[in-house]
Formats: structure tokens, sequence, C-alpha cells
């Protein structure tokens, strides 16, 4: 089977990218090892983010936040996109010189959609918050989706412009004959002159394959969803120095995350969870809002995910071979990028350039270093 | 409690008493984890406690089960009850709560006892309010002593009958049974029936409790179909085809009952292998006859593995057991054969009897795969056929792509109420079969947590939770 472009990985990374060429006229094939967002892209938190980003990520991040407000009407679909702002909590003056040393980066750079809260303000915005909490930090853009939706709702677009999805093709070799990519998965050879590694916590298996070596590694993160509870609060919440993040859906269900992780097994597709973090993500979320003490526990998960070294993701062109790309190892924050990533792929594999600095993201920026 | 056993058994019904009795003696050390006050599983609930003044009412089988609790109060098993499991590990890690707070502990070996539950019976109205389950029924007699007069039951299958005849003995006001047991089951079922007199003793007391029911003058509708409860919010009613006549009976209280599948929620959550059974329409685990599941550490008996009855499962509950004692080098693979002959014999004819009550009492398709658009599926999250068709449309293929989109499954129950109506369901439209469509992947926790208890539970010293936080 042929193609202009060969995209490895039916995330939310894989999938934007192929709408965002296919809507450039490009034929496009994806190639998922299961089935389309049954990973990280269907089961995380769902937080639509740009407050707190690592600098080098505001730009995209920004970008792509403009993207989501309007996604639903792009892609004809249900994303489940709700705009409810994002309070990171300051717990205590330590945190607030946090957030004020963060501040006065971020207008250095002339970034100013995080905006410092007091005490008061905090108070009206999450009027459940436990008392001893000083102040924070909020961006009015932010907020959540449903991941499993989102993903779905990409896929469903690119495949209304003719990209064929093939679910259960694990690539198990890529060879370059000539210029032409041919990518084997066991019933089936494709052919492309142009290759997308968007293979998550696979990409670097997929990586090697294409000739170049990454420090990607995996893991589990966790999440708990409770039954359903009184609505007490509409902002997406996070805390300045804690692993707490947490909201509640339109249905009063309330997601518990914060980055803990349990024990990954990639090569089973299975996740084990880590029941004692777990226990401190509820000691926060009860400690920062003391209505959630009676709250149930509805659910438990993790999924796979991939993590850089520097919890940055990979973005841009092989350094080892042409034709070949990398969008991967977001390391738990990038389904909000998804959108954007989308676009910046589809420049880079159409012209070879993006509008957007990514010298943060190279492949080899581990390798360049000497030690 | 110890932190560690031989052997850990959850459930303390037939099958789980049966095999700590077994284990305990062989010097295993047991312990036997069990949600409720007291041991007997739902057929022997209370059965050395009972509520009622007179429970020989309820039956010589109920009262049958006396002997194995007493046995099982007896044996040197360590009992928790009210331990809720929330997690098994196929590491063999427990996690429980218990006091309100959560406990944990490891053992060697697992054995699973977890029981059946009521098939749903999604017709259309199933879920307003007045609507229980015959199995409701009994709890609520067999806990309480309650009852519900003037009630309509209606279904299939020999619970259904049994409830019906222990209201009737204790004089309590049935209005009707409507019986769902289509005329062509009959017929089905003739072929299996000489196969089934090995089972003389059950089918006779089968047919004692239909007797039992037509002598007392109770109004009985044969070969229902097409039933739909009737009703706003509450129950007014209920609507049925029997023998070509539209009949509708107006009732207060509503009992439906289609029969009994095993009891998914844990052996799912660990990730044992499960396929799906034609004879009884439900998944099972995938087992062997020693109940050994696809992880070498766990093992499955009693109506959780496939249903098979009070006492085939008490007889699989001692098999079970032997083969665990072997793997824990207590007991040699012949003093295993020896001990375990005569029962698995039984279990066979158990078997051969089941067959024929599977066959007789199938619960029709249009009383198992809802076509009315409005008819609700799940009930957790309210999700009816009309919108679980529009989320297979948008592309979800399988039961956890149709939950993404739609929410089914992801309420309380964790599927329970709605995991075997989406499978076939799923299947129906895709024009595949159930064991290419699957089920759930279920999450942890197996009941709600209380997120105050979850926080509270450590197993890491109080430094290494500080790195956790930081």
């Amino acid at each position: 089977m042929n193609a202009d472009v060969i995209i490895i990985g039916g995330g939310i990374q894989g999938c934007a990218t192929a709408y965002e060429l296919a809507k450039k006229g490009a034929s496009v094939i994806v190639l998922e090892k299961d089935r389309v967002s049954q990973h990280a892209s269907g089961v995380n938190a769902g937080g639509v983010r740009v407050l707190g980003r690592h600098v080098a990520e505001v730009e995209l991040s920004k970008a792509s936040m403009d993207l989501w407000q309007g996604l639903d009407d792009e892609l004809e679909a249900d994303t489940g996109f709700r705009c409810r702002s994002l309070i990171n909590i300051a717990a205590d003056e330590q945190d607030i010189e946090t957030l004020l040393k963060r501040q006065e980066q971020m207008h250095s750079l002339g970034h100013y959609h995080e905006k410092m809260i007091d005490q008061q303000e905090l108070r009206e915005r999450l009027p459940y918050v436990s008392p001893g909490c000083v102040g924070g930090v909020v961006s009015e853009s932010d907020g959540y989706a449903i991941p499993y939706k989102s993903t779905l709702a990409f896929r469903n677009a690119a495949a209304r412009l003719g990209v064929r999805f093939i679910e259960g093709a694990e690539v198990k070799q890529i060879r370059r004959i000539g210029t032409t990519w041919l990518v084997e998965t066991p019933s089936q050879q494709y052919e492309a002159l142009k290759l997308v590694n968007c293979s998550g916590a696979w990409a670097d298996k997929v990586s090697v394959m294409i000739g170049d070596n990454v420090p990607l590694t995996h893991s589990a993160p966790m999440l708990m969803i409770t039954s359903r509870m009184p609505h007490f609060a509409t902002p997406v919440v996070g805390a300045v120095s804690r692993p707490l993040s947490f909201k509640q859906f339109e249905n009063g269900t309330v997601l518990i995350g914060g980055g803990a992780k349990g024990f990954a097994d990639r090569d089973h597709n299975r996740t084990r969870l880590d029941y004692s973090k777990l226990a401190v993500g509820a000691k926060n979320a009860i400690e920062f809002f003391p209505i959630m003490r009676t709250a149930s526990v509805n659910r438990m998960w993790s999924g796979l995910e991939a993590y850089m070294p520097d919890n940055l993701p990979v973005i841009g062109e092989s350094v080892r071979s042409e034709n070949a790309f990398h969008a991967f190892g977001f390391s738990a924050h990038g389904f909000q990028m998804g959108p954007i990533i989308g676009k910046v792929m589809a420049d880079l594999v159409l012209t070879g350039k993006s509008g957007f600095d990514l010298s943060a993201f190279r492949i080899d920026r581990f390798e360049r270093k000497v030690l | 409690m110890l932190s560690s056993y031989d052997l850990a058994i959850i459930g303390a019904g037939p099958a789980g008493m049966s095999a700590a009795i077994t284990a305990s003696q062989a010097g295993a050390r047991v312990i036997v984890l069990d949600d409720k006050k007291r041991a007997g599983g739902q057929i022997y609930r209370n059965v050395t406690y009972s509520p009622l003044e007179c429970p020989e009412k309820l039956g010589e089988d109920y009262l049958s089960g006396q002997a194995l609790v007493e046995a099982f109060d007896h044996c040197q098993a360590e009992k928790m009850f009210e331990a809720n499991v929330w997690h098994v590990g196929e590491n063999g890690e427990i996690l429980f709560s218990h006091d309100g707070k959560t406990k944990s502990l490891t053992a060697r070996e697992v054995i699973i006892g977890c029981g059946a539950m009521e098939r749903p019976f999604p017709v259309p109205g199933w879920h307003l309010k007045g609507v229980m389950s015959a199995g409701s029924a009994q709890v609520m007699l067999k806990n309480d002593g309650l009852v519900r007069d003037d009630a309509v039951f209606v279904g299939t299958s020999p619970l259904l009958y049994l409830i019906v005849a222990q209201y009737l003995r204790l004089g309590v006001k049935v209005r009707a049974l409507v019986d769902t047991t289509p005329f062509s089951a009959y017929k089905d079922s003739v072929s299996l029936f000489p196969a089934a007199l090995r089972g003389y003793k059950m089918l006779a007391k089968g047919l004692g409790l239909l007797n039992e029911i037509r002598r007392s003058g109770v109004e009985v509708y044969r070969f229902a179909d097409s039933v739909e409860v009737v009703g706003e919010e509450t129950v007014e009613g209920v609507r049925f085809k029997s023998r070509g006549e539209s009949i509708q009976l107006s009732a207060e209280h509503l009992f439906l009952h289609q029969g009994v599948i095993p009891n998914l929620n844990m052996t799912r959550s660990m990730g044992l292998e499960h396929h799906w059974c034609k004879q009884q329409l439900c998944w099972k685990p995938t087992l062997d006859q020693w109940g050994q599941s696809s992880v070498p550490n766990v093992a499955v008996a009693g109506d959780s593995s496939g249903i098979v009855g009070a006492d085939a499962a008490q007889a699989m509950g001692k098999v079970v057991a032997l083969q665990r004692l072997v793997r824990l080098g207590l007991i040699s693979e012949q003093h295993r054969d020896l001990q375990s002959a005569d029962y698995l014999d039984f279990i066979t004819r158990m078997n051969q009897f089941r067959a024929f009550i599977d066959c007789l009492y199938q619960p029709v398709v249009g009383h198992r795969i809802p076509d009315s658009p409005q008819t609700v599926v799940c009930r957790c999250e309210e999700q009816t056929v009309a919108q679980l068709k529009a989320g297979f449309e948008k592309g979800a293929a399988g039961p956890d792509e149709l939950k993404g989109l739609t929410r089914c499954g992801m309420g309380p129950c964790q599927g329970r109420q709605c995991g075997h109506t989406v499978s076939e369901l799923l299947a129906s439209w895709q024009e595949k079969p159930v064991s290419e469509v699957g089920y759930y992947r279920l999450r942890s926790p197996m009941r709600l947590l209380n997120l105050t208890e979850l926080s509270q539970f450590s197993q890491v010293s109080p430094v290494q939770q500080q790195e956790a936080q930081s």
C-alpha cells in the first residue's frame, strides 16, 4: 500500500498530523499497533492548559490553545472541550515567592497569560478551597476536554479527508530503499516518501528503526475519578508545589491526578497501580479541598506514557535520515499540544520548515552534550 | 491478622467455605475475606441467624447450609467479615476495607469465590422506581424478614419460582407470576432431559416448586414475551404478550429475574482470561477442572467460575483447594486425585443437570438484547440503546471505546449491570460472535472506596512518602 506519508502511531499527535496533512492534500496512512487512542491519548486526565508550561513550550502551547477554542467546529465533532480557567494554588508564602519569580520570567519574555491572584480572589473563584491557602495563579483560557473523544474527532475528520487508518498493525521493520521508506507489519508492507514517528511510549523503538537514538523512557501516570458530587469547583485546579491536579466535570465526578507514577509493562500493554502513591494524591486533594473527605473513588487507572529526561518532547526532523520526522515524548503534558503539533508536523513534512522555534526539542539534544 | 498467608479465599459462600475447611485441615495458613457480617454467601445468607420466626419456610435447601456454615465456623481458617476487598493483584497482594480502614495482606495462593449476580433484564422501564430483582426480594427476606405485598414476579429460572414459593409459604399475597420461559425451550431441552435425570433430586425439587405455585391459585401467565414495564417514574404495571394475547397488569411492586451469571468484577479486574459461554450466555473465567485461572497463583471456584449451583460449588471448593494444597507443597498429586475423584464425578453430574436447566431457562433474545431505542442499558450513567447506537456509529467498535464515547459502564457499578448487554448489543450490530467483541477492561477499585480511607493508606515509611510528595 502506498501513500505520500506514513504516520506511525494513532494517538492525538498522529491523528492531528494526519488531519493537517490531508487538509493540505497529502495522501496519508496511519499505522497503529493497537487501536486509535487506546493508550495515553485516550486515557489521560484531559487537561488543556497553558499555565505553568516550560518556557520552551509556551509559544506552541498558546497557539494550540487558540485552536482548542474552535476545535469542535473545525473537526465537526464534540471533543468535550470546556474553557473553565486553571488555577494553581499557593499553599504558603514560599509558593508565592515561586510564583513571583515565574511571573518576572514570563513578563520578561512577553507572556502575560498567567495572572497572580490573592487569597480573597482565590476564595471567590474556589469557595471550597482550604482556608489556609494564600493565593495562586490563573490562566483564563485553560480548561479540559474528553481525551478519547478529542483523539477520535481528529481521526474521524482525517478519515473523511481520505486518511487510511490501519489498526492492529505493529511496525516490525523500517527500511529506506533509495528515496522510499518501506514499513513492514506482520500482514503487509507499506511505502511512502515520508515518515512521521508519533508512537508515544514505543517511540524509541521506532526511532532506532529510523536511525535515531533517543533516551526515552516510559511510565504509567495514575489517575482516579470519584462518583458524582455536588458541584463545588468550576476551574481546573493544580498546586504550585504539590503533585495535585483535579477537575470537576459537568456530571459532578471529580478527576484527581498529579503525575504520580505506577508501574509500566509496555511489552504487554499493561500497567499496575501504586496505591501508596495514589493515597498521597488523595491526601493532597482532601487537604486543599476538605469537601473531598467524603468522596468515593469509583475508578483508578493509568496509561502508558513516554518521558524524556528533561520532560520536553521531541519535535522535529530525524538527524540521521532524510524525510523522517518525530513528535513524541511529551512527558504527560502533550494532549493540549495535539492540535498545534498537527500543524507543525504538516509544515515540516511538506515544506521542511516551521514558524516555531523547535531547537529545544531536537532528538539529538542529549547526544550533543559532552560529558 | 497476619501480614501473609498460604491461601487467601475471597467470599464465604459454599465454594469459599468448603475450600477453607479443606485447606485449613491440611495445615495451610488460610484467611477468608467476606463483605457480609456472617458466612453463607447469597444462598445461605443468615442461615444460622435468621430474622424469621420459621426459617424452615425458606426451604430444605436453605437449611441444609447450616451444617456447612457450622463446619466452617469451627475450622482453623481465619475469618474476616465485613471486609470489602477492593484490589487483588496478580502478585498476591490483597487490599480491603475493614473498620473504615484499608488493610493489606499477601497470600501465596488465592481462591476467588465471589459467587453470582442476577442477569440484567434490560426491557423498557426496568429502571423505574418500584422495579426490583427477585434476588433483592430474597436478600430483604433473609436479612430483615421484609416482604412486598401484592407484587408481580416476571421472568424465568428456578430462583424466581423459589422466591414466589417462599412468599406463598409465608402467607404473602402474590399478584401474579409472569413466566417468560418460551414454549420452544421445553422442546429444545427435551434431548438433554435423560442426562439431567442424573440430577433427579434437583429436578424433583424444581417441579415441586412449580406445582406448589400452581396449587396456591396465584395467577400464572406462561410463555410471556415482549415484557415492558409501564410507568413514568414509578412502576404502574407490566405489559407483555402471552399466547398471542397482549396483557397488562397493574402493580406497585415488580420483581424481575431471568437467571444468574458469574460475578465478574473481581476476575475481570484482575485481568484473568475469560471466554464467552454459549450455553450460559455469559462471560466466564477460563479455567481447568482444578479451577486454575490464567494466572498461576489464582484459582476460581463456585458460581464465579460459571453457574454451577450451591451443591456443585461446595464440591468445587474442595477440589480447587486440593490443587492449591499441591501447589503449596502440602499434599501430593496422588493424594489430591484420591480425595477429589468423587467430587469431580459429582460436579460432572451436576453439569449435565445444569445443561438442561440452562437450555430450558435460557433468557429470550428480546429480554437480553434490547431493541427499543429508549430502553436504558447503563443505569448508572443513564445510557439508552439509542445513545449507544450513536456511539457505535461514530466508530466505537468495542466495549471500551463505547465506554470512552458514551460513559456507558463508567458508573459506580463498574459495568456489572450493562457489561453483558453491551457485549451482546455490539455483537448484534457488528454481526460478529460475542467472543470477538469482548468486555470492558475493568478498573480498580472493585468497590467504591472512600477518599479519606485511601488517603490514610500507606505501605511505605514516612520518609519515602515525603519523597513521593516532593
